[in-house]
């Protein structure tokens, strides 16, 4: 008897720790994620023109709001509001059929008008008709990129009452915003990929690394950004830290086209005076990728073929070519430690070359930008970091070599000097589960949760 | 000026520059003996501010030396040392260790001298430290000054070097100080003092070059320019030595302040000159003091001298109430007072000097009266001669005429009437005669007192001229010609125009008696100093020289006939008006008699007073 007594003792102690483990991985409802960004959004509307793309702004975008599709990692498109798509007309007409029993926020149903609606708020030059259950996209030009350009974020489907406020179809809605300060999301108890494990999300915007890691540090956030440079610092025995591909371009970017084939030159001596690898090495702490090109090569597949490094003999011979050498100011975002750094740094071996950079902060005749790419389609991304930086429309094709063309003829122009590729880093609390990173740089939380520290 | 007077600015200028000298002596020894005193001070403060400085640069050191003994360093050094040396992670160790060591520069070069990080420009990784030679060969022990190249500047500072020996090859750490405002400030200084950096760039003095704690956020205070010590920063440029100069910020000398400049010299082998640090000493306290030993100085030289115009005065009047009381009754004995004594006080040379005064003036006085007596007894004696020979004259005919009249009623009774009547004549006339010479004697004894009145002596002398204007061109005599040689600028005197007037005709008589052959008489007036000059002068026989000395005597007459009177009562008309009479005379050239009268118009309304008691008590006149 006693015997027995024991053994199933044994036995349910077994059971219940077998149960007790399964209880701890399993998803849990519930808790508020703290969220730390060092961005400020001034607005939540993915189609606002006066914000610039940046992962935070994709990264809150994806939380309230839904693209018709979606891109992975390889830069495909996957279905998301749009259950369907097809082209037609040599890619002039497209159709994308959108899903039904999808909500807005608000309780009104996802339609195909309020998603024309919403696209043409985005493009007013596009022509976007709903058509049933479908919306209809219809070009002058072939469009074979439509699908890429709808999963950028500014293409996300917003619902825009009368009063301005925004509904989105994403598994949060907005609970409270302070612009520029803080946001609250609520889980969506209806969201049409099913409720998020998260009842709600508290962002904090415009915290500096520093700060969110102390936030981090101090159990006051669960997920931060982490900045490159600081990548290697944050411990991953107490953190999870993940990744994004280098998904974020470090570069220079001349105001203007070269005034002459002079200006042309000592440009093209700037860049060759460049120790990329001392920026990639020292200053991002082997953060990123050194890259001359302005798509990654992981995207493009070409990108090795510009070459990264210095070459200051070069640099000053073409530097002594000129007959007048100009000063530069190099502009650079002040609230960005790291900005300063590399303005510096790059400053100072221009001088190696003869040149004479002046950092800055704020504007100048030329800036430090941080681009974050739109897509990992690579002609989407080519094609929006030629809009960003202001440069002059070109033919995309959709060949890498044709590609390849293309950026190799922008580069030739020395309007913009590729640095690092960057990628998107956050880091976590251990409790945060099931929490990702997708390639454009925004953290997934869809079906994250917070694991409770109660025993 | 008095003697009183005399010896008083003898003494007070005895005093006064005794005094002064003095005093100018006190307030130079002072003056050294607190410049000396300030010398010192300032050697102190100086020396005090050195110290502030080294104990700054200890400090650095020290700082330096836990970032090199810090675990982070070692294991940097750790990492460099090995293979391959990866820097990379420690390239921002800089920043955090001058954070958190409160350093203003700190670098971290590996054994070349490349930097592996740096906190004052952290993009600077991988370049070579450009002063590495000159200070990795400077001593560990001692701060150093250096001149740090920034992103955008330089700034001078006071650096120490550590080196971290982990494996083979060294490490070093560069730590330093920013001489800045806030550097300056934070030097313990005494209230009156402070400093100023001035920054050594560039080959030509700039105001912008100074850091003045007192500034605020500019350059300079307004209150004091920088660039008044543009001399002073170029003198220590050019001689590279310590040097001293005073800054007057204002007219008033309690603003100036004494700045030492000391050159602050680099490592390196030609000691570069980084800066030049100005310590200023306020002269306020030394200006102060000055003036008050001054105004002291004054205020005691000031009294001291008045004090001594005091004694002095005191001791003047002393000295010389004496000396004046024997002027005073030598003046009275010189107008004619012989009584005047002297009080005798003391018995020093001025008490005897008194006696001997005394003495002298009553022996003066017994022998002026034995000589009155004597000239009185030879006045006398004169008279009797001159009356005896006056009168013997006319007796001796009266006796012969008597004679005559016995003789002729004995012998010739009937003779007698006709002797009796020329004997009577010859009678009458003798007696006559004796009765003239009793009248002139009367006369002379009998002058009458002066009458003064304001007289203008040309009008007297012309009426004189014209009294005997008759009598010089007489008939039976030899022409006399007149001259008047008046000088018509003379002014009135005090006189009695009657006396003179006789005084004058007497003179004029003489003259006219000298001349019986005729000649000239010349009448002159001429003004002398507050007197007037009278001269008559004849073409006469002249005089001798003892007839000139007797002249004046009474009854002496070098005539033949006359009393000799005449020229004694000119001379008591002139003595009576306070005046000389005097004669020039060489025989056979004529005879100037020259008489000199005071003018004595002050002495007129008391004369006048005198002349209406006079007529008032009606003292008859003496005949």
């Amino acid at each position: 008897m006693k015997r027995f007594a024991w053994q199933w003792l044994a036995i349910s102690s077994l059971l219940v720790a077998t149960l007790a483990a399964r209880a701890e991985t399993r998803p849990q409802y519930g808790s508020t994620l703290q969220v730390g960004l060092s961005a400020a959004l001034t607005s939540l509307d993915p189609a606002d023109g006066t914000q610039g793309d940046s992962f935070a702004r994709r990264s809150v975008t994806s939380l309230i709001f839904d693209n018709l599709v979606n891109s992975d990692l390889s830069g495909r498109v996957q279905p998301s509001l749009a259950e369907s798509w097809q082209a037609a007309n040599g890619n002039r007409r497209w159709q994308f059929r959108i899903r039904r029993g999808v909500h807005f926020h608000d309780g009104t149903p996802l339609t195909a008008q309020s998603v024309a609606a919403s696209l043409r708020f985005a493009n007013p030059s596009w022509n976007v008709l709903a058509e049933g259950e479908s919306v209809i996209f219809e070009f002058d030009t072939s469009e074979s990129e439509l699908p890429g350009e709808l999963a950028m974020t500014r293409n996300a489907i917003v619902k825009r009452d009368q009063n301005g406020r925004l509904s989105g179809t994403g598994p949060f809605r907005i609970a409270d915003w302070q612009p520029g300060k803080t946001l609250s999301l609520a889980a969506d108890d209806n969201c049409w990929r099913g409720r998020a494990f998260l009842d709600s999300i508290q962002i904090a915007m415009g915290r500096s690394y520093r700060d969110q890691m102390t936030a981090l540090e101090l159990g006051k956030a669960d997920l931060v950004e982490v900045a490159p440079e600081q990548a290697h610092r944050v411990s991953p025995e107490r953190y999870q830290i993940l990744h994004s591909p280098p998904m974020e371009l470090l570069a220079l970017q001349f105001a203007h086209e070269a005034a002459s084939p002079e200006e042309r030159t000592l440009r093209q001596a700037l860049n060759l005076s460049v120790e990329r690898g001392s920026i990639y090495s020292v200053l991002l702490q082997g953060t990123g990728t050194p890259t001359a090109s302005i798509l990654p090569t992981w995207m493009s597949g070409y990108g090795f073929v510009f070459s990264v490094d210095a070459n200051l003999p070069k640099a000053r011979q073409l530097r002594d070519q000129a007959r007048v050498v100009q000063n530069w100011k190099l502009g650079y975002d002040s609230n960005d430690p790291l900005a300063r750094l590399l303005a510096e740094r790059i400053a100072l071996n221009a001088k190696d070359a003869g040149l004479t950079l002046q950092p800055t902060p704020g504007g100048g005749d030329l800036r430090l930008v941080r681009i974050a790419l739109a897509s990992s389609d690579p002609r989407t991304a080519l094609d929006a970091v030629f809009k960003r930086l202001d440069l002059p429309e070109a033919k995309l094709g959709s060949s890498a070599d044709e590609l390849y063309a293309t950026e190799q003829a922008v580069l030739a122009g020395e309007r913009v000097i590729p640095l690092v590729d960057l990628p998107a880093t956050y880091a976590s609390t251990p409790r945060l589960k099931d929490w990702a990173v997708r390639t454009n740089g925004s953290w997934d939380l869809a079906n994250a949760w917070l694991e409770s520290t109660k025993p | 000026m008095t003697f009183r007077r005399k010896l008083l600015l003898v003494f007070t200028l005895t005093v006064f520059v005794s005094v002064a000298g003095v005093a100018w002596l006190v307030q130079e020894m002072t003056r050294n003996a607190f410049e000396k005193t300030d010398s010192q001070r300032t050697a102190a403060l100086l020396g005090q501010f050195q110290q502030e400085f080294k104990r700054r640069g200890e400090d650095v050191a020290r700082r330096v030396e836990n970032i090199a003994n810090s675990d982070a360093v070692t294991r940097m050094a750790t990492a460099l040392n090995g293979t391959p040396a990866d820097s990379a992670e420690y390239f921002d160790l800089a920043r955090s260790m001058a954070e958190s060591h409160q350093l203003d520069f700190v670098e971290i070069l590996d054994w070349r001298g490349t930097i592996v990080s740096s906190a004052q420009w952290p993009a600077k990784f991988g370049y070579p430290e450009t002063t590495f030679d000159s200070i990795s060969g400077s001593s560990e022990q001692s701060a150093f000054l250096k001149l740090e190249e920034l992103q955008d500047s330089t700034a001078l500072g006071l650096f120490a070097l550590r080196t971290v020996r982990v494996g083979e090859h060294p490490v070093y750490v560069i730590g330093g100080r920013r001489l800045d405002k806030n550097f300056l400030s934070a030097l313990d200084l005494p209230p009156e003092m402070r400093v100023l950096l001035y920054q050594n760039r560039g080959d030509h003095f700039s105001p912008d070059l100074f850091l003045d704690p007192s500034a605020g956020n500019g350059v300079s205070d307004p209150a004091h320019p920088v660039e008044k010590f543009a001399s002073l920063v170029d003198s220590v440029r050019q001689y590279n030595q310590e040097m001293t100069g005073i800054a007057h910020w204002s007219p008033d000398p309690a603003d100036d302040e004494v700045f030492h400049a000391i050159p602050l010299r680099g490592v390196g082998k030609d000691h570069p000159l980084l800066g030049i640090l100005l310590i200023g000493n306020s002269r306020r306290a030394y200006v102060a003091l000055k003036r008050s030993i001054r105004n002291s100085a004054l205020l005691v030289g000031g009294g001291g001298i008045l004090l001594a115009i005091l004694l002095s005065s005191w001791a003047a009047a002393r000295v010389t109430r004496p000396v004046e009381q024997l002027a005073l009754a030598a003046q009275e004995v010189a107008a004619g007072n012989w009584n005047a004594r002297v009080e005798v006080t003391g018995d020093d040379e001025i008490g005897q000097l008194a006696d001997s005064f005394n003495r002298m003036t009553t022996e003066l006085l017994s022998q002026k009266e034995r000589l009155i007596q004597s000239e009185r007894v030879a006045a006398w004696r004169e008279l009797a001669r001159r009356l005896a020979h006056e009168l013997k004259n006319p007796l001796f005919p009266l006796q012969l005429t008597v004679e005559n009249l016995l003789r002729a009623r004995e012998q010739s009774p009937e003779q007698f009437d006709e002797v009796f009547r020329e004997s009577s004549r010859t009678l009458l006339g003798e007696i006559a005669n004796l009765k003239a010479i009793i009248g002139r004697f009367s006369e002379f004894s009998k002058m009458p007192q002066p009458q003064w009145q304001k007289v203008q002596i040309n009008d007297v002398v012309r009426g004189v001229a014209q009294l005997f204007q008759a009598q010089l061109q007489a008939p039976g005599r030899a022409a006399i010609d007149c001259r008047l040689e008046l000088d018509e600028q003379l002014q009135p005197i005090a006189a009695d125009p009657d006396l003179l007037h006789r005084a004058l005709s007497n003179l004029v008589l003489n003259a006219m008696d000298a001349m019986p052959g005729g000649g000239t008489l010349t009448l002159r007036t001429r003004a002398g100093d507050g007197k007037v000059a009278i001269e008559v002068a004849d073409t006469g026989s002249g005089l001798t020289r003892e007839e000139c000395e007797r002249i004046f005597t009474p009854y002496y007459t070098s005539k033949q006939h006359g009393t000799g009177l005449g020229l004694a009562i000119v001379q008591s008309v002139v003595s009576d008006h306070g005046g000389r009479i005097s004669v020039h005379s060489e025989p056979g050239k004529g005879t100037t008699f020259v008489i000199e009268l005071p003018r004595n118009l002050e002495s007129l309304p008391a004369a006048a007073q005198r002349n209406i008691e006079l007529n008032a008590a009606k003292i008859p006149e003496m005949k």
